[in-house]
């Protein structure tokens, strides 16, 4: 038997602006990411290969469990319009889908289930059809098996929809309620109620009350108390004095000193509320932050080549810019503005002034080859403000902010885009495709290239006078 | 790169071997195809064995002109390196992508008859 999975965007898209940064199939439960959960259950149910569908990116779960060596299954990707049926989806899938019997795990739903039940042979039996439906999905069967019998005893099974924090904190709260968790839980445990990770330092004057799950390299202070009913994830640092009780804390989170955090899920920075979702954003960071990682040392490179390309464009720009801007500036075609655009960094924006040259006349003409309209940004790319080449700053304003928070994962505001060097349709959608290529497959090698062809596609742009 | 055009039941399948990068993109930029505008084309991605961004343009801009023409691209079989770039890039969702050609050749029929 295979397994297909598919999920769609649209029953995933409620997740997404809680915990941004992580993919909602990625996003953990009790420690263990959603997805580690539905393949620990196609292996339970006898399947020898899983395949998992979406109409969204898949990038970040397919760097995450790879081609499933972990498990010991190999796992497969693939992708469908959002517009697509069940029927396209399984023909989209003949190869994986003929001739096999297949498990479809169809929407964003949490199977609860046993490990300790024989889901294997349970399914053998099972005839062809839907084995479980909710409003949200289902689970079915296509294909028969030679075992199949008429079985209609029920599975021991049931599905729910994650459609809501309230009903994952609840899971959540369910899953450490076991004093024999039905899944596999990460963490050494030797009595009930009570999962611990590795390199985990507690305090002798903290107390820790079940149930509880801690992640691993996490760090409990004394006098901290933790429980009951609490999941701490890896990389977590508990200061002095605090209380974690009936609440989530999610990996690389510091928890300051005399904080108390009850029903609340605390990521990074962020304070949530699971009933209503409120949440609350914190600035200090002695209270609750994230912990981040250290730069690394291919991005500094990275920096350092981009600040030596435009210095090397400003010395080769000086002279033409100081003959030729005087001109432009007296014949009015040095068209000046200030504005208010993205940077890398979430939520933050910057001023810059940027420039318009009215391509009228022989001297503008040279000034627009020259490029003469990107040089006071390449003071922007010394001082770390810009890149030299990336995405095409974006005007920040309130209409594209939801539009923006997508793109944060490969936006860099810089002075070339690598639209240009690719002679790729500079604005619109289709410009995105080739800066999320770069996002991932650029170096500093590669940018010093993309500079040059920017630099001399914007040459081969003007037209003959 | 080595471009290779048959009609099966109506349809065109193009396929494609060998690496679609800056030096051979222009290739299939500039094929034209036997098949008529508005009718659907199938391409097998099974022998591209590498894909960049002036591929993946290549790839998008025929598609587009082909749409413009009321015609449809499907495409089938990729491996896993090429598809990994049209998962980074997200051009997964411009286009209908179907991991045989026979089931790929087989709704590109379906389409075409609803015309």
């Amino acid at each position: 038997m295979k397994t297909l999975i598919i999920v769609k965007e649209k029953d995933y898209d409620w997740l997404r602006p809680i915990f941004p940064g992580i993919h909602p199939l990625l996003v953990p439960i009790c420690n263990k990411p959603f997805i580690e959960f539905l393949i620990d259950f196609a292996i339970l149910a006898g399947s020898d290969a899983l395949r998992l569908v979406s109409d969204g990116p898949l990038s970040d779960v397919e760097e995450y469990c790879d081609n499933g060596i972990r498990w010991g299954i190999p796992i497969s990707y693939g992708s469908f319009l959002s517009s697509d049926d069940m029927e396209l989806i399984m023909e989209k899938n003949h190869r994986y889908c003929s001739g096999e019997r297949i498990l479809s795990m169809n929407g964003f739903l949490f199977i609860k289930y046993d490990k300790q039940h024989a889901y294997r042979e349970l399914f053998a039996a099972r005839p062809e059809g839907e084995i479980l439906s909710c409003s949200k999905g289902s689970l079915s069967l296509t294909g028969t098996s030679g075992e199949t019998t008429s079985c209609d005893e029920t599975l021991p099974l049931s599905l729910l929809e994650l459609d809501s924090l309230d009903v994952y904190y609840r899971l959540s709260m369910e899953i450490l309620s076991f004093s024999e968790s039905p899944y596999v839980i990460p963490g050494y445990s030797i009595e009930p109620y009570c999962h611990i990770g590795r390199n985990v330092v507690i305090s002798k004057s903290a107390e820790i009350i079940k149930p509880v799950i801690i992640g691993n390299n996490v760090q409990i202070m004394a006098g901290s108390i933790i429980g009951p009913e609490a999941v701490i994830g890896s990389n977590v640092i508990i200061d002095r004095e605090s209380t974690v009780k009936r609440s989530i804390v999610f990996e690389n989170t510091y928890i300051g000193e005399h904080l108390e955090v009850q029903n609340r899920i605390a990521a990074g920075n962020i304070l949530i509320e699971p009933e209503s979702g409120i949440s609350i954003t914190m600035d200090d960071p002695h209270l609750l932050t994230g912990i981040k990682s250290s730069r690394s040392t291919e991005r500094l490179i990275q920096s350092l080549v981009h600040r030596v390309l435009a210095l090397l464009i400003i010395t080769v720009q000086l002279v033409p810019f100081l003959l030729l801007w005087p001109i432009l500036k007296i014949q009015g075609r040095w068209k000046k503005s200030i504005n208010s655009y993205y940077t890398n960094e979430e939520g933050k924006t910057l001023l810059l002034t940027t420039t318009a040259i009215e391509r009228k006349g022989a001297i503008s003409l040279v000034a627009a080859a020259l490029s003469l309209d990107r040089f006071s940004l390449l003071f922007s790319v010394l001082s770390g403000r810009l890149a030299i080449i990336g995405s095409g700053p974006i005007a920040a304003n309130a209409d594209k902010s939801a539009a923006f928070h997508e793109m944060e994962s490969w936006y860099k505001a810089a002075v070339f885009s690598y639209a240009e060097a690719e002679e790729w349709p500079v604005s619109g959608s289709e410009k995105a495709i080739v800066e999320r290529y770069f996002a991932v497959h650029g170096n500093p090698l590669l940018d010093i290239a993309m500079t040059i062809k920017a630099f001399l596609n914007l040459i081969h742009e003007i037209p003959a006078p | 790169m080595i471009i290779n055009e048959k009609v099966v039941n109506n349809i065109t399948t193009i396929n494609l071997w060998g690496t679609l990068d800056a030096s051979t993109a222009p290739t299939l930029r500039n094929f034209k195809s036997d098949a008529q505008p508005a009718s659907p084309i199938v391409i097998n991605m099974a022998d591209v064995d590498f894909l960049d961004s002036s591929g993946l343009g290549a790839l998008v801009g025929f598609a587009k002109e082909k749409r413009g023409a009321g015609g449809d691209v499907l495409l089938a079989c990729m491996n896993n390196k090429v598809r990994k770039v049209f998962e980074i890039t997200q051009v997964y969702r411009l286009f209908a992508i179907y991991d045989d050609v026979e089931a790929a050749t087989l709704n590109a029929e379906k389409k075409q008859t609803s015309l």
